[in-house]
């Protein structure tokens, strides 16, 4: 394989060395063939076979890549080439031999010698060339030959001369340093000049050719420079002179996402310089920032630190006990005065490292950054309220009891003068109070527990509405009016009278004329109600003439709202969703309210229409007041819960109060002052301060006033039952389970 | 103890008082430090040189002197080398309870009169004359509703005519004579649409006005006119009994009178009107809508207006300090004065009471003198001079862990008279030392 690849080569080196000997070597070759002529032509014919040969085998040797032998073979193709010319070129060439002779006389004399000289030893040596290619000769160590010939015959060993004649031929033999043994041929050869350049040049990490050019002019095959005339003569197409549609389009993308604020360019840079004066402003004052906290300042030495102080900074024996007793932290300071006589008495600082390593400590721990902690004072985060003081009148002290019903109270009305109470007990009596007094004027027994009583709001009117079992019966009492108001509220009452005979009995409600007894007591009109559940409430409208009673488990027919005047019964809701609590009028509006146990709905009378859904977020509410204004509500619940409603801000409570500790059973508003109480059944009742501004911008200003305790005690877990405020006065009537209705003022 | 008295701190003094006649000289004395009341009387009385000494009370800015000297120094923080300005008033006996009449109801209302008659309105709709020694010499039964205010017209020999206003909005005039023991209605006053609060009769015993809860005050005149009608219109009211009731009292002839005059003004209740006792023309009243008003009755115009901010529930004009004073809803007793027309302030406010005062009245012979009755069953007399109540009278029985009500007071010459809730007519009797001095003088 190596051999193959390498043939070429040599071949090519044999074309490239085949030119440029002939001309030199012709002048040789013709003496050599003087030369020869006349002594070996005989050898010579006889070695050209040999010669011929030896090309070949020469060949074998450079394909071995042994450059020895290589420089070898030249030297004998040249003879080849020689003892060739000789024979073929003789006569052909004979006149350029005498032209050529004259320039290479001189060189070829020299030549001549030296190389006939060395033809002569070479001669004797000479032994026909070894075939046996590229073998370790160590094989043929053994044997007196060292290969064959290129007939096969045996190649003896030359002659190998001792160490003496090796020693000889160092000393003598001046070529000796320049030859080399031929392993091949076992033959110590001599190296050309040609041989000695090369290795003399490889040595210098050379190109070993000495004729090789590295530096040879390029051959320029694709040109930079245009040619002067075009390849083709085609005129320039239009695109290259229209804006190219394809750009355009990308530069609208782009412009667009810029637009849109998709693509955000790159801001133009500032150039900052590359290298700075960090110092710059090192020896300006630095400015007054609100932030800067210098370093914490060392104290400076006092007197008594010298090494002399006066005599009066000096401690005295006791002093110096009692410094020395303290504890280290508790000392004003860490040192006593001591005094020497002179400077070079002082001895070292015995705490000088541990001051400057609290100093250094004082540094690094010194706050250098200000911390921004929220200062503030939970004082002013509490709404500024008015003054309780200032907000008066209020009811503060309970001034009487109204003593005699011997059940609880449920309910009571005030007189819409403020003169009479009347109040109704689970002792099946109804009572009315003069209120100044707390004289107890009238009794009734109706024969079942007064769940309700509501006094005429009409003040031409002196009666009121009572609730027991499934009637509500409407009862003047007419000791307390004049003659014509009794009159008035006569006819008032009973117009209806001929009406009743009218109604069928379908009715949701039946009216009916009192008995002559009840008649003597006062009974005006009763209403007996078609069902047999308890009418829990009966509710004016402010006008005196409808009236609303309320059956929380008569389902359909829970709520009716009753004509006085007509004795006339309506059934507002066909349906009733959920359990009813309270209903009540607005005191302007035709709106009506009704408290379920989470909502308020607010229902348009003459619309007949729900208007708005109030959601209390209580769990159970307990009662209901609207406020004298009409725009304001509250109510209370069984969960402790009192919540102010702003019917032009929210369907959400405006303010949820929650300062009873038991369920709210009844809540409250003044007609006249700006008060509103919510009593429970802890036994207390609860005084707030309601200001309602007409300014619509300006909300409710809502304060607590007061707390009313001890006014009634809680029996069976029930305090206080009902609260209302007095019509005119500032002052609170409230009513317990303990049997007791209370004034407070 | 003769030494002790020359260590003993010694204060300088000075004796001021407003009644001439006990005048000393202005002089600073020194006197003890450890002198209380009665050591102190004792230099007055040697001072004055009395030798039956009548007894003095000291006022030191405006509050009686209870303790020591000393003691008072210490309590005030004052220094011993002040002066101090003694006044000395005669001293009040402390009152003395003397009887209890009992009733058989609430007793409302209460007058006492010089003769020794006690005229009480009670809440069982009677009225009753009561003499001094516990008995009740007449029962007037007429009225439908519990009578809420009486006053005396004249007693002759034993004829008494007398007045009572009742709940059921009519005032009566009764005549009795004592000695035959019979009683008749002279009039009936109709015209109020509300319970009648309160009477007051004017000097003349002419004319008298009434308050009511319609928030009108009425005049009435004592004697027959000719407008006036006999019978009433009942027709109206239905009922058959009522009816037989009046055609029962037609029978008995009373004669209805109607007012010859109607103040209106308040804007709430009147609860008490009481005559000018000096001039029978001016008319004080006092109401719900917190306003003392006075009157003109001639003209029946509103003179003056003083406002406070608490319901008025009594007042009580004095002659003889010129003041009103009035009981309010707020546990207070004040002290107005008419004549200050351009101010409405009030010139003393006395708070001791622990309710409502219901009722308040003057002593007719001290300018200084109040009785004030309150829910708390108490009976204060104050001095005026004094902001702190000179005695306390618990009328009603300490057992009863509810206090009854007191609603009305009566200082009728040397007697507090007092009734209330507990159906009883209190008599105290309030006196002033007998002066042997004074009495030989006028």
């Amino acid at each position: 394989m190596a051999r193959g690849k390498t043939y070429p080569v040599t071949r090519k080196r044999k074309v490239a060395e085949s030119e440029f000997p002939n001309q030199k070597k012709k002048p040789l070759n013709k003496k050599e063939t003087e030369k020869n002529s006349k002594s070996d032509i005989t050898n010579n014919a006889k070695t050209l076979s040999n010669k011929k040969h030896d090309v070949s085998s020469k060949h074998e040797k450079i394909a071995g890549n042994q450059i020895k032998g290589h420089y070898k073979y030249n030297r004998n193709r040249y003879q080849i080439v020689n003892t060739l010319g000789r024979f073929d070129d003789e006569d052909l060439e004979e006149d350029d031999d005498e032209q050529s002779g004259l320039w290479g006389d001189e060189n070829d004399s020299d030549y001549i010698a030296g190389d006939s000289l060395e033809d002569m030893t070479r001669q004797q040596k000479w032994q026909p060339p070894n075939t046996v290619g590229n073998i370790p000769m160590e094989w043929y160590d053994d044997y007196p030959h060292i290969g064959y010939d290129i007939d096969g015959k045996i190649i003896m060993k030359p002659a190998k001369g001792d160490e003496l004649d090796e020693f000889l031929d160092k000393m003598e033999d001046p070529d000796y340093w320049i030859s080399v043994k031929d392993n091949l041929t076992q033959q110590n050869v001599k190296l050309t000049d040609e041989e000695l350049d090369i290795i003399r040049r490889i040595q210098m990490h050379e190109i070993p050719d000495a004729n090789y050019n590295p530096y040879e002019p390029m051959v320029e095959w694709f040109t930079s420079k245009p040619e002067v005339m075009p390849l083709s003569a085609a005129p320039e197409p239009k695109r290259r002179f229209v804006p190219s549609k394809w750009e355009a389009k990308r530069i609208m993308k782009i412009v667009r996402g810029i637009r849109e604020g998709r693509i955000i360019t790159r801001k133009t840079q500032v150039q900052k310089p590359r290298f700075y004066n960090l110092w710059a402003d090192s020896d300006q004052p630095r400015q007054d920032h609100p932030m800067h906290i210098p370093a914490p300042k060392m104290k400076l030495p006092e007197h008594d630190e010298s090494y002399n102080p006066p005599a009066e900074y000096l401690p005295t024996d006791k002093e110096k006990e009692e410094w020395e007793q303290m504890d280290s932290e508790d000392r004003e300071k860490n040192y006593l005065p001591q005094k020497y006589s002179s400077l070079r008495a002082v001895p070292a600082y015995g705490r000088f490292i541990h001051e400057h390593f609290n100093r250094c400590l004082d540094l690094y721990l010194a706050p250098r950054i200000r911390r921004n902690k929220l200062n503030i004072d939970p004082e002013s985060l509490i709404p500024k309220l008015p003054n309780p003081k200032d907000l008066q009148p209020f009811p503060t002290t309970l001034t009487f009891s109204y003593t005699g019903h011997t059940a609880r109270i449920r309910c009571f009305s005030i007189d819409p003068l403020g003169l009479w109470l009347v109040s109704g007990s689970d002792d099946q009596t109804i009572r009315v109070w003069e209120i100044t007094t707390g004289r107890c004027v009238y009794t009734w027994t109706v024969g079942d527990i007064v769940h309700s009583i509501a006094w005429c709001p009409n003040k031409d009117v002196c009666g009121f509405f009572a609730a027991f079992s499934n009637k509500v019966a409407f009862i003047s009492p007419f000791k307390l009016c004049d003659e014509e108001m009794y009159v008035v509220t006569n006819r008032y009452v009973t117009a209806g009278h001929n009406q009743i005979q009218k109604d069928d009995k379908k009715k949701s409600a039946h009216w009916s004329q009192p008995t002559e007894q009840e008649k003597e007591l006062g009974y005006l009109v009763i209403l007996d109600h078609s069902h047999s559940k308890t009418v829990k409430q009966v509710t004016w409208h402010r006008k005196g003439d409808y009236f609303a009673t309320l059956a929380p488990d008569a389902g359909n027919q829970g709520i009716l709202i009753h004509q006085l005047t007509k004795h006339q019964t309506q059934q507002p809701f066909r349906k009733i969703k959920g359990l009813i609590q309270r209903v009540m009028f607005h005191p302007i509006k035709p709106l009506f309210f009704v408290a379920t146990q989470r909502y308020i709905r607010i229902y348009n009378l003459i619309k007949q229409e729900a208007t708005k859904t109030l959601q209390a977020g209580v769990k159970w509410i307990s009662s209901l007041d609207v406020h004298p204004l009409g725009d304001n509500i509250i109510i209370g619940s069984y969960d402790k819960r009192l919540c102010w409603f702003d019917l032009d801000l929210s369907s959400r409570p405006y303010k949820t109060l929650r300062y009873h500790s038991m369920a709210i059973r009844s809540v409250s508003y003044h007609k006249r002052f700006p008060l509103f109480a919510s009593c429970s059944d802890d036994g207390s009742i609860q005084i707030f301060h309601g200001m309602v501004y007409n300014d619509l911008l300006q909300n409710p200003l809502i304060v607590p006033v007061k707390i009313l305790k001890g006014g009634h005690k809680v029996v069976d877990s029930l305090g206080v039952l009902h609260c209302e405020f007095h019509p005119t006065q500032p002052w609170i009537i409230s009513s317990g389970a303990d049997h007791q209705i209370n004034l407070w003022t | 103890m003769e030494p002790d008295i020359e260590n003993e701190p010694q204060i300088q003094v000075k004796f001021v008082t407003q009644q001439r006649k006990y005048a000393v000289a202005d002089s600073a004395i020194l006197v003890p430090a450890k002198l209380r009341r009665y050591g102190l009387s004792e230099i007055i009385n040697h001072l004055l040189g009395y030798e039956k000494p009548i007894p003095f009370d000291f006022l030191v800015d405006g509050e009686f002197l209870r303790t020591s000297l000393s003691e008072y120094l210490q309590n005030a923080r004052l220094s011993t080398e002040n002066i101090i300005t003694l006044e000395y008033v005669e001293s009040m006996l402390p009152p003395t309870s003397l009887s209890a009449y009992q009733h058989d109801d609430w007793v409302s209302s209460v007058k006492g009169h010089d003769q020794g008659y006690f005229l009480t309105g009670s809440y069982d709709n009677n009225v009753r004359i009561w003499n001094a020694s516990g008995e009740c010499l007449q029962t007037f039964v007429g009225h439908n509703a519990p009578i809420k205010s009486v006053a005396w017209v004249s007693i002759q020999d034993e004829d008494i005519i007398c007045l009572s206003a009742s709940q059921d909005r009519t005032i009566r005039a009764w005549h009795s004579s004592i000695a035959d023991k019979q009683c008749d209605v002279l009039y009936e006053y109709r015209g109020h649409k509300g319970s009648i609060e309160s009477i007051s009769i004017s000097k003349q015993e002419e004319l008298f006005s009434s308050g009511s809860w319609d928030s009108s005050i009425r005049i009435w005149t004592t004697t027959t006119t000719p407008d006036d009608e006999d019978g009433s219109d009942y027709e109206f009211i239905e009922n058959e009994k009522k009816r037989r009731k009046i055609s029962k009292k037609k029978t008995n002839s009373i004669i209805a009178k109607k007012s010859i005059g109607i103040l209106m003004g308040h804007v709430g209740p009147v609860s008490s009107v009481f005559f000018d006792t000096k001039d029978s023309a001016k008319l004080y009243s006092g109401g719900w809508d917190y306003s003392i008003r006075t009157w003109d009755i001639e003209s029946r115009t509103n003179v003056d207006t003083k406002n406070c901010d608490q319901v008025v529930y009594d007042i009580a004009y004095s002659e003889k300090s010129g003041l009103i004073a009035s009981g309010h809803a707020d546990r207070a007793v004040r002290l107005w004065d008419p004549r200050a027309e351009d101010v409405a302030v009030v010139k003393l406010s006395l708070v001791s009471h622990q309710n409502w005062v219901s009722a308040v009245s003057w002593s007719k012979n001290s300018p200084f003198m109040l009785a004030s009755a309150s829910y708390d069953s108490c009976v204060k007399m104050w001095d005026i001079r004094s902001k702190s109540p000179l005695y306390n009278l618990r009328v009603s029985d300490d057992t009863n862990e509810s206090r009854k009500k007191l609603l009305c007071i009566d200082w009728s010459k040397d007697l507090i008279l007092s009734g209330g809730e507990d159906n009883r007519l209190h008599i105290h009797s309030a006196k002033k030392f007998e002066n042997p001095y004074t009495k030989e003088s006028p």
